[in-house]
């Protein structure tokens, strides 16, 4: 069953459009990866659907009820949640106010502290580190921080934005067997987006491929790994 | 010489700091104790004699005005500050308007407390009052609190969709709009002439009022420092609540906060109006003490004045702002041979304060790791282009 349906979705920023009416799904329980190029339209699609950026034509359904009027904050009630790109989680407060910040739409405080120690176990980097301020954390200690942080609010569909941007190759094999890990054993389904589609589309059951605002392709990530054009173009192979 | 500055001003710090970890420390029955010391204390101030303290009377010196009314206008500025850094400190909004509230706080204990103001004068034809009518002053705190919390959403609605700087001016020109409507809407507010006997709390000024007179400012004094204390209570509860967490969450990153399930524009509005209603909580005292005020007394330098407050004391911080608010209102008071230098003294104590510490005198840890994080991320920015 569909969790999530973009349909004909197009995103302008000003007069420029970045999305050109693209059209997705994800199913509950997939991964699915949507790789492509710097600048492809990745990222506003992300924001698209987390409800940052408002769509200009097409709809947004999850599961089952349309949201593509519903301010972010609501869908992430809704069980949306999204791990944004880069640098995004709160650099004054500690790691664990960071954790707690993704809890911020639940009340139940021992569901809360169950998926605290969760996470913990997950990323014990995080544990070690508990106190710290976010802003002092490594690269990928961040990333790691903004996954976490997205577990916490127990969503039903996670949306990674490029959870391996500026990190070491050691550091992102880990980063993708936690999400292999989170998608496998807790049954929350990943919608991700990756400059790095080797990994992404190994990984992935399946992939769309974006190419300035239009999808140019899908199938399942072992399709497209073997896929001429997207090797090619994504996997530095001729 | 701006190193040497800079390596006493880090040795300051870290005392500053081992104090601070020193006092968290103590057990908590001391720490209550040391709080109790020091609120027994300030309501001691006004009678300060204690050999070798004295010379910080304002009356110490000649000409000098008044040492408990010094305190009282320490003590409403201190109010300011603490409602403007829930604005500015906590939410992260830069608010250059804030006169605006204190003026609206003022101006409702005027307009509904004075028999001369041409409101309550309208309210006694209306339903034949006699003359000597006029609102309580007890109901007029109420009516200050809840006006300028109105006012607070009023001007945040349309403007809190704004980021950045051009909030900055939409607030510059509200404060200015209070200001300018209180001195051209004559029917409403005499205009320039001013509104006079403003009530206090035993009713309007007279020479039968025993404690709130016009002479003894002391308590005065003791009534400000009183709410000052209970705003500090609340501001301090609310700071660590769920809306606290969200106005941290998106001074740090709106969008990050909006994905974590905060809706922004609400945290914004909460903290505008709650910083209105301590803004006008000041104006309302001020008014009340004065019993008189007029357009002139609500200009665009005081919101200047009080965001220096804020940004000098440490923003974010209470202890921090308190700080700067007392420095900024007593320091001309105390050294009035130097009084005429004090906005070329203010310029300056501004921009070393830029240059040296520009998290505040007293900053708030958070503040404080946040603006490192910023000057980190601006070093290596170049690295990822």
């Amino acid at each position: 069953m569909a969790l999530l349906e973009l349909d004909n979705v197009s995103v302008s920023y000003g007069r420029i459009e970045a999305l050109h009416g693209i059209s997705l799904t994800v199913n509950e329980g997939e991964v699915v990866a949507l790789i492509g190029a710097n600048g492809a339209g990745k990222t506003t699609t992300m924001r698209a659907i987390s409800g940052i950026r408002t769509l200009s034509q097409g709809r947004i359904s999850f599961n089952g009820e349309d949201i593509s009027r519903l301010r972010a904050d609501l869908r992430v009630v809704r069980g949306l949640c999204q791990s944004p790109e880069g640098r995004q989680i709160f650099p004054g407060m500690t790691v664990l106010e960071n954790l707690d910040m993704g809890a911020y739409t639940r009340r139940d405080s021992a569901g809360v502290a169950a998926d605290l120690d969760r996470v913990l176990t997950l990323f014990p980097r995080l544990a070690e580190r508990r106190k710290q301020a976010g802003g002092t954390l490594s690269g990928g200690e961040q990333q790691m921080l903004a996954v976490g942080r997205a577990l916490m609010s127990r969503p039903k569909l996670l949306l990674l934005d490029e959870p391996s941007m500026g990190l070491a190759p050691m550091v992102i094999r880990q980063i993708f067997d936690i999400i292999t890990e989170i998608n496998q054993q807790q049954g929350i389904t990943i919608l991700l987006v990756e400059q790095n589609a080797q990994q992404a589309l190994s990984r992935a059951h399946r992939g769309y491929v974006l190419e300035t605002g239009r999808i140019v392709k899908e199938g399942s990530g072992q399709d497209l790994l073997t896929d001429p054009a997207v090797k090619e173009a994504y996997l530095g192979v001729s | 010489m701006i190193d040497k500055i800079r390596s006493a001003d880090r040795r300051r710090v870290s005392m500053l700091t081992s104090v601070g970890d020193r006092f968290r420390a103590l057990p908590k029955w001391q720490q209550a104790a040391a709080i109790v010391a020091l609120v027994a204390f300030l309501y001691y101030l006004p009678l300060l004699g204690i050999p070798g303290l004295t010379w910080l009377r304002t009356d110490s010196i000649a000409g000098g005005n008044n040492w408990a009314g010094v305190l009282f206008v320490c003590a409403i500025y201190v109010l300011v500050a603490i409602g403007l850094n829930v604005v500015v400190g906590l939410a992260g909004l830069l608010d250059l308007g804030y006169i605006g509230f204190f003026a609206i706080g003022a101006y409702s204990v005027a307009l509904f407390g004075s028999v001369n103001s041409p409101v309550v004068k309208w309210i006694q034809q209306e339903f034949d009052l006699p003359p000597t009518w006029a609102v309580t002053w007890a109901v007029c705190l109420l009516l200050s609190i809840v006006l300028t919390l109105i006012s607070g959403v009023l001007l945040g609605w349309p403007t809190l969709r704004l980021r950045g700087d051009y909030l900055a001016i939409v607030t510059l020109g509200f404060g200015e709009i209070i200001r300018i409507v209180a001195r051209n809407a004559t029917g409403l507010t005499n205009g320039p002439q001013g509104i006079s006997a403003i009530p206090g709390p035993e009713g309007p000024p007279s020479g039968d009022n025993k404690v709130f007179g016009l002479i003894d400012a002391k308590p005065w004094y003791w009534l400000a420092i009183t709410m000052v204390l209970l705003m500090v209570f609340l501001v301090r509860r609310l700071e660590h609540s769920r809306v606290g967490r969200a106005w941290l969450a998106v001074r740090e990153d709106e969008d990050a906060a909006a994905v974590m399930g905060v809706y922004p524009f609400k945290a914004k509005l909460w903290a505008f109006a709650i910083g209105a209603a301590l803004g006008g909580l000041s104006g309302f005292l001020f008014g009340s003490r004065n019993a008189f005020i007029d357009p002139t007394q609500f200009n665009a330098n005081l919101s200047i004045l009080f965001v220096a407050m804020v940004v000098v004391g440490g923003s974010g911080n209470m202890i921090g702002v308190s700080l700067g608010a007392v420095l900024l209102a007593y320091l001309p008071e105390r050294f009035r041979e130097v009084a005429d230098y004090r906005w070329l003294a203010f310029g300056l104590a501004m921009v070393l304060v830029m240059i040296l510490r520009p998290q505040g005198l007293i900053p708030s840890r958070r503040r404080a790791r946040e603006l490192k994080d910023r000057a980190a991320a601006a070093e290596e920015a170049p690295a990822h282009v």
